[in-house]
């Protein structure tokens, strides 16, 4: 990697472009990265200490993987970002329509820059020509509600801005910006493959400017097309590649790649929530609730990503918590959709659902798309017995993201809470489908299988086995193994079954009835087998419950040593000594 | 569903429907005595007032006609200079509609047509427009709709005006109109419409943006989202240039009902939002006309071509969820699977089934939803694609749900959809699956045979079904019932066999009392609502009569020749007989058809099918039309020989070209192979065999009858190359199968077949007892005919024996010939003749001298309809008996003719293979 100073010299010069281009939310990505460089020892300035966030103890306590830096090839042969400060000619009208655009008056803004032709101009007029149809897109879309519900209307400016965007295209005169506008606007015409070859030429001449990747991730849906993007190495080639994996579902490998990105950003607010997202996604909550916790300390008026902050406070059913957090960004924002669902989410945990559902609303009235907040709508509906409503919900969060296997997971859930278990197993096995390592959703799937309607014991043996395969932390699967396979008369199966479930429960010391269960059944089976010293050691175990199985232990005892005065007597005769 | 979202029924107001108002005030100017300026008569006015009113109800499109469609439809209408003043006026007045105050303006104006609460009073000559009518609601619907837009709904309101214009401006220029002042003022106006133009900050791009549109749009002819692999797709439809020669050329085309539905909207998906759906009834209406259209004959919509029409859709009325359900029905009649699973599953996760297409509207206000009509659906759509088992998996489950929602008519259609399943697909063994479920047999508590249990829900589903009123299930289900009646007997088969009393038998006064309790629907129907689809196709097809001359359209007598499809279409609406009756209706002369020809009476079988073949046609599927079709080429196969079978054959597949392949492709193969065996083409009846167990094993799910079929076929083939045992063995596993499946029709023909082996393999002794319990299975279910065939074979078993069971052989052969006489093909008639010769001739006491004439008419009876169906084999036989009676009375001359016919045949037999079949080639 280069070295830091390198790094920082470039993240600065790219900030003032990325901002006099007024690609704001690029700009300030980049100026949180340019802070979140770790300052070296030798250079501590007392200004800089308040990003110097406690030694980053936690983190240390959490790096699972010390990771093998993945090597990067060769040096970034970009160099740092010079652009001539071109059109001090056509200046004074560049500042006017600059000054215009930071007011939000984009049409005005574009008409100033009509005659320009300097780039940065031409560049500045097309981005706010689609700025403004994209603003009124959006405004479009509510007035032009249709009895039917709403239609998506067009942001106008694209087949001007297409034909422009190309002409220069072919001319050659277009810049790295240029060529990000007119990605954009490819994406959103639909032709998806030229969009994606435009942004890689883009990202390719100028890496820095983060909105060409998050656009470019998006166009990168499956692995395949991501290996096939042909990228320049530069570090910015690494947190892209973080993101996409993320939104590949490739966790571990994302996570790998912001460990790597930490030794140079080491103080980035970023990094420090994607890899939060990462471990939610594995469900590593502990670690999940530590990240957050230091990211609240060092920029408490984040409300980007806290929902899963909440998420994991709802799970980990900390009131205080969620309410604190909820009371903090309802006073930053109360407009986020991200605020409404942590408000959501705090009601839903006070058993509050109508309130609940109201926030969620709004969440989704804020951003139609919000694809988190569809889901716990849904689960929200579930808890209200309202199953229609719920499947509706899910049903929009599946036709936002066809891969939340959350939401599919819920459609199961709500069908078969209708009585319908064979209908529900269809959604089932979409989601095992799309997360096929997670143990509940095997589990739920089992359940369906095992009810009373449909009694298909053999495929449930399957899921559970799968569930017990993928690290089944309420440890059912082996219990369930065990259970079906007595019923369905497999007493091997059964009686290993029991003895791996007894010996996990023995690791995590957990007691209860299901241990009784599997001594019992022990007992007996090794009793039949007549391996009587094994049979022994479980009813000498059940002797320390109380309760009616202790009785049946001790008959069992009584019987096995009436029976074993009897063989040895029989030995004797067989084999004189 | 859930209350998230407002429930769809709002009207919006749109270009068109101003253009509508316009015409509206023209129909009725305000305050008017009789006739308004241009109309010269009466009729003319009506006319315009029809044209209205099916421009507010057709359902032949989803979207709205821009205004070249509009004003080329007027024209249409009528031929003289009275459209063009209407079009002028409509074009003027349209164009004056230039700022947000002139439709303020405009809608105030036209509240002056409309007539007051008390319309009574007003003079009786005097027009003016009910408040009631269907016109003066839609009107009443607009001036409400505009009333409560916004300011920002006016705007748009204005300036997709303004578009609607020019898109008509542009897209025909030299547009003829009489007064030339019209067209610049008109242009004028457009000049000013830019002037006025709210929406685009930078004026001088209007005009070039709009081209742009343009561009845009001959560039990429549709959706701009649809991906190329899918458009490459898409080749049955060509996209229509932007003239009004092509758009009148399409709408001809149009005009067949089974013309492509879809290629008329596959208009350019305009960027600048000018597309607009029509009302949601004419949407709704729409898709359901598709939806018949697809149960009619799935392969006459294309597919991607509707899924096209149904994206856009699905993009401008996304809370229209039916969509989904007819992307799954176009799916599943185009065998896609996941589409159709996928499909399915969205629509009832969208709707909770509370818009199904086919059920009546919910009862009160459920809060459940009712997703076992979902489970319904699924459960036949596995079926559909041959998922027996999944299928009964989930119709058990439907009837869980439906029995703890309570929901009967549910209910009842899913025990009507098990029963079918049963029927169609032998389970062998489904005790389990529906015993623990349906409480009637777990309250009995003992296993019931599939048929017993088939038996018990046909009953439950009539008496479901009688009960809820369903006319429709309760006709279908006594069909259900007559089809069980004809193939089942009466009392439980415990002790069925050829041993058991003669009162186990099926009852053909059941089956056919059944029958006639289903065709009662046809008076009884008439209660239930179907106005909607009705008004609306018939709104459609006036309209797609446009260009005929004017004239009382009712009785359209002057083109009853030309355009016949449509003037049956179009007359046949109004006898507002809704399709599904008709259908049922038709299925039951089908069914008619079958049990006559089980029954034996051919005549009667070929009348009903004759009847569905011409007066249900239009209205049942195409595959039942198929059937009739099928059922009268066999006719004519049996009783007039091949020749004539095969030139109908190719009428049939002319018509049925694209539809139930398999129903015709069938029939050819069982032809060509009869034909073959008759012929002596062993090799080619084997591979036509061959061909007919390829069909056995289809993608959607295996047919029993089609199995059966082929294996009957198979053993037949290997009896004619005397490989006996082969045959017999083939043909005592198709027994066991058709045993198990408990298919007792094709038990009794299986025996026979076995009976014919040994017979042929010369041990009549063997073949007795077959030919014995075919007979008796024959008696069990009144198989007249096949018994009647059976007892020939009796009688050639006992010939065969010796001469001195003649008697008896003749004694059975006379005791059927009244049958076999009557109602026998071409085959069956000159066997008996033979056997009958035979008998007379190895009779002892039977003296040739004095009876030849008896004998030698038998045979020539026999020969001549064995040259018909060129059946060599015993043609030659009968020509052989012929020669040696000659022979014995001395008759040299005719003795030498017989024998030369009977070289001829024999040659023919043997030389079959250097000889070029001409229908070899048919396959």
């Amino acid at each position: 990697m280069s070295s830091k100073e390198s790094c920082r010299s470039e993240l600065r010069i790219a900030i003032r472009q990325l901002s006099d281009r007024c690609l704001y939310t690029a700009s300030k990505w980049e100026a949180e990265q340019l802070v979140g460089i770790e300052q070296d020892p030798a250079k501590f300035t007392p200004s800089n200490t308040r990003f110097q966030r406690g030694s980053s103890s936690i983190r240390r306590k959490y790096r699972t993987h010390e990771i093998a830096a993945t090597p990067i090839a060769g040096v970034s042969y970009v160099a740092t970002p010079v652009m001539e400060e071109d059109e001090l000619v056509d200046g004074d009208f560049y500042l006017l329509a600059k000054s215009y655009f930071d007011c939000r008056e984009y049409k005005r803004a574009a008409h100033v820059l009509r005659d320009q032709t300097g780039r940065k101009s031409v560049f500045l007029r097309c981005y706010a020509l689609y700025l403004a149809g994209e603003k009124r897109k959006e405004e479009e879309m509510i007035e032009l509600e249709g009895p039917l519900g709403k239609s998506d209307s067009v942001n106008r400016e694209l087949v001007s801005l297409e034909r422009e965007l190309s002409m220069l295209c072919k001319n050659g005169t277009i810049d790295p910006f240029g060529l990000y506008l007119y990605g954009l606007v490819l994406k959103q015409k639909g032709s998806e493959n030229l969009a994606r070859t435009v942004l890689v030429e883009s990202v390719n001449s100028y890496p820095w400017n983060w909105n060409a990747w998050t656009e470019l991730r998006s166009l990168c849906s499956t692995i395949d097309i991501l290996n096939t993007v042909n990228l320049n190495s530069h570090w910015m080639k690494d947190f892209f590649l973080a993101s996409a994996y993320q939104e590949l579902r490739m966790h571990n490998e994302s996570l790998s790649k912001y460990e790597y990105l930490l030794g140079t950003f080491g103080n980035s607010n970023y990094i420090q929530a994607q890899i939060a997202k990462a471990q939610y996604s594995l469900r590593e909550f502990d670690q999940v609730e530590a990240l957050f916790e230091e990211l609240m300390r060092s920029d408490p008026y984040r409300v980007e990503d806290m929902d899963m902050y909440s998420n994991v406070l709802y799970a980990k059913e900390s009131f205080s918590a969620l309410s604190y957090l909820a009371h903090r960004v309802f006073m930053t924002d109360k407009y986020r959709p991200e605020s409404c669902c942590i408000i959501g989410n705090y009601y839903s945990l006070k058993g509050q659902h109508e309130k609940s559902v109201m926030y969620f609303r709004r969440a989704l009235k804020l951003n139609k798309n919000y694809l988190s907040a569809w889901t716990l709508m849904g689960h929200e509906f579930v808890e209200m017995k309202n199953t229609p409503a719920a499947v509706d919900a899910y049903r929009r969060a599946v036709d936002v993201d066809p891969c939340d296997y959350r939401a599919w997971y819920g459609l199961g859930q709500a069908y078969e809470m209708m009585g319908m278990p064979f209908y529900a197993l269809h959604y089932f096995q979409k989601s095992v489908f799309l997360q096929p390592n997670d143990s509940r959703l095997w589990i739920a799937m089992a359940q369906c299988y095992e009810t009373e309607q449909l009694r298909m014991l053999d495929e449930a043996i399957k899921c559970y086995k799968r569930a017990a395969a993928c690290n089944d932390r309420e440890a059912i699967a082996l219990y369930q193994l065990a259970k079906l396979h007595a019923e369905l008369g497999h007493p091997e199966e059964a009686a290993s079954y029991y003895k791996k479930d007894l010996e996990r429960m023995e690791d995590e010391e957990r007691e209860g009835p299901n241990m009784v269960e599997a001594l019992l059944y022990l007992a007996r089976y090794y009793k039949l087998q007549d391996r009587f010293e094994e049979a022994e050691v479980y009813c000498t175990r059940l002797l320390d419950y109380s309760g009616p199985e202790r009785e049946t232990a001790k008959s069992l005892l009584r019987g096995m040593r009436s029976s074993q005065s009897i063989l040895p007597s029989m030995d004797v005769e067989r084999f004189p000594p | 569903m859930s209350g998230i979202f407002k429930q769809p029924g709002a009207f919006a107001i749109t270009p068109h429907k101003v253009s509508v108002c316009i015409l509206l005030k023209i129909y009725a100017p305000p305050a008017q005595i009789s006739l308004p300026f241009p109309f010269s008569s009466v009729a003319h006015h009506n006319r315009l007032g029809l044209f209205l009113l099916s421009l507010t109800k057709s359902c032949d499109d989803i979207l709205e006609p821009k205004l070249d469609e509009l004003i080329h439809q007027l024209r249409m209408m009528s031929q003289n200079w009275m459209s063009t003043w209407i079009i002028d006026q409509l074009m003027t007045r349209l164009s004056s509609l230039s700022s947000p105050d002139d439709l303020f303006n405009f809608f105030i104006d036209i509240r002056g047509i409309l007539g007051g609460p008390d319309s009574g009073a007003i003079e009786d000559d005097q027009i003016i427009l009910d408040l009631n009518s269907n016109l003066g609601i839609f009107l009443r619907r607009c001036v409400l709709a505009f009333n409560l837009l916004s300011f920002e709904g006016v705007c748009h309101l204005l300036t997709n005006i303004g578009i609607y214009c020019k898109e008509e401006f542009s897209n025909c220029p030299p547009y003829e109109a009489p007064s030339l002042d019209d067209s610049s003022s008109n242009l004028e106006t457009y000049s000013e419409y830019e002037n006025m133009d709210l929406e685009n900050f930078v004026y001088e791009k209007v005009s070039e943006e709009i081209e742009a549109r343009k561009e845009a749009n001959e560039r990429i002819p549709f959706h701009l989202h649809v991906p190329n692999t899918l458009l490459s797709l898409v080749d049955d439809i060509d996209v229509p240039v932007d003239s009004a020669a092509s758009k009148q050329s399409e709408k001809v085309r149009v005009a067949s009902p089974y013309g492509d539905p879809s290629s008329n909207m596959l208009r350019d998906d305009d960027p600048s939002g000018a597309v607009f759906l029509r009302t949601n009834w004419q949407v709704q209406g729409y898709l359901q006309e598709q939806a018949d259209i697809i149960e009619k004959n799935g392969g006459a919509v294309s597919l991607n071509g509707f899924e096209i029409v149904l994206r856009q859709l699905r993009k401008l009325a996304p809370e229209l969820h039916r969509v989904h359900f007819l992307s799954y029905l176009n799916s599943l009649s185009h065998d896609d699977y996941i589409a159709a699973l996928e499909n399915l599953h969205c629509y009832f996760d969208y709707s909770a089934g509370t818009e199904g297409l086919d059920f009546v509207p919910p009862a009160g206000s459920n809060s459940f939803g009712r997703y076992e009509v979902a489970l319904l659906c699924l459960g036949m759509m596995h079926f559909h694609f041959g998922h027996p088992k999944l299928a009964l998996e989930v119709l058990t489950e439907a009837v869980r749900v439906s029995q703890q929602q309570s929901n009967d008519t549910c209910l009842a259609y899913t025990l009507a959809a098990i029963s079918n399943l049963l029927f169609e697909n032998g389970i062998s063994s489904t005790a389990r699956l529906i015993g623990s479920s349906y409480s009637l047999f777990t309250s009995i508590g003992i296993s019931l045979s599939v048929q017993q249990q088939l038996f018990v829900l046909l009953r439950g589903s009539l008496k479901r079904a009688e009960s809820l009123k369903l006319k429709r299930l309760v006709a279908s289900n006594h069909l259900a019932m007559a089809k069980f009646d004809l193939t089942h007997v009466q009392r439980p088969l415990l002790s069925f066999g050829p041993k058991a009393s003669m009162k186990l038998s099926t009852c053909p006064v059941n089956v056919c009392k059944e029958l006639r309790l289903s065709s009662h629907l046809i008076s009884d129907f008439c209660n239930e609502s179907s106005a909607m689809t009705i008004d609306g196709a018939f709104s459609t097809a006036w309209l797609r009569n446009l260009p005929k001359p004017t004239g009382s359209l009712l009785l359209c007598p002057e083109n009853g020749s030309g355009s016949s499809s449509n003037v049956s279409q179009f007359c046949a609406q109004p006898t507002s007989i809704p399709g599904s009756v008709m259908q049922v209706l038709g299925s039951s002369y089908l069914l008619r058809a079958t049990a006559w020809e089980l029954y034996g009476s051919t005549p009667l079988a070929r009348i009903n099918a004759l009847v569905h073949a011409t007066c249900f046609a239009d209205a049942s599927s195409s595959s039942d039309t198929a059937l009739a079709y099928v059922k009268l080429i066999q006719h004519l196969a049996v009783f007039k020989g091949y020749k004539e079978a095969f030139s109908a054959l190719k009428i049939a597949e002319e018509k049925f070209l694209s539809v139930s392949k398999s129903q015709i492709l069938l029939l050819k193969l069982q032809l060509l192979h009869d034909h073959a065996l008759h012929r002596g083409h062993l090799k080619l009846a084997q591979k036509l065999c061959d061909e007919l167990g390829v069909l056995a094993s289809p993608v959607t799910g295996v047919d029993m009858n089609l199995k059966t079929e082929a294996s009957l076929r198979h053993a037949r083939t290997l009896l004619a190359a005397n490989q006996f045992r082969e045959a017999a063995a083939v043909a005592h596993s198709l027994f066991c199968m058709c045993y198990k499946y408990n298919l007792q029709v094709e038990n009794a023909s299986v025996l026979l077949l076995l009976a014919e082996i040994h017979k042929k393999s010369g041990n009549a002794v063997l073949g007795l007892p077959y030919a014995l319990a075919s007979l008796s299975f024959c008696q069990s279910f009144n198989l007249d005919l096949l018994k009647a065939s059976a007892t020939l074979t009796l009688a050639e078993l006992w010939l065969s024996l010796g001469s001195s069971h003649a008697t008896r052989a003749l004694n059975l052969v006379h005791g059927a010939f009244p049958m076999i006489l009557g109602h026998g093909g071409l085959e069956l008639r000159s066997r008996a003749y033979i056997v009958e010769a035979k008998c007379y001739l190895s009779d002892t006491n039977f003296s040739v001298f004095e009876n030849y004439e008896i004998v030698i008419d038998s045979l020539r009876q026999a020969s001549d309809e064995l040259q018909l169906l060129e059946f060599h084999e015993l043609a030659a036989e009968a020509f052989y008996l012929m020669a040696m009676v000659y022979d014995k009375l001395g008759q040299l001359e005719k003795r030498e003719e017989a024998a030369a016919s009977f070289q001829k045949h024999i040659l023919a037999l043997q030389n079959n293979k250097n000889e070029d079949d001409p229908l070899v080639g048919v396959l």
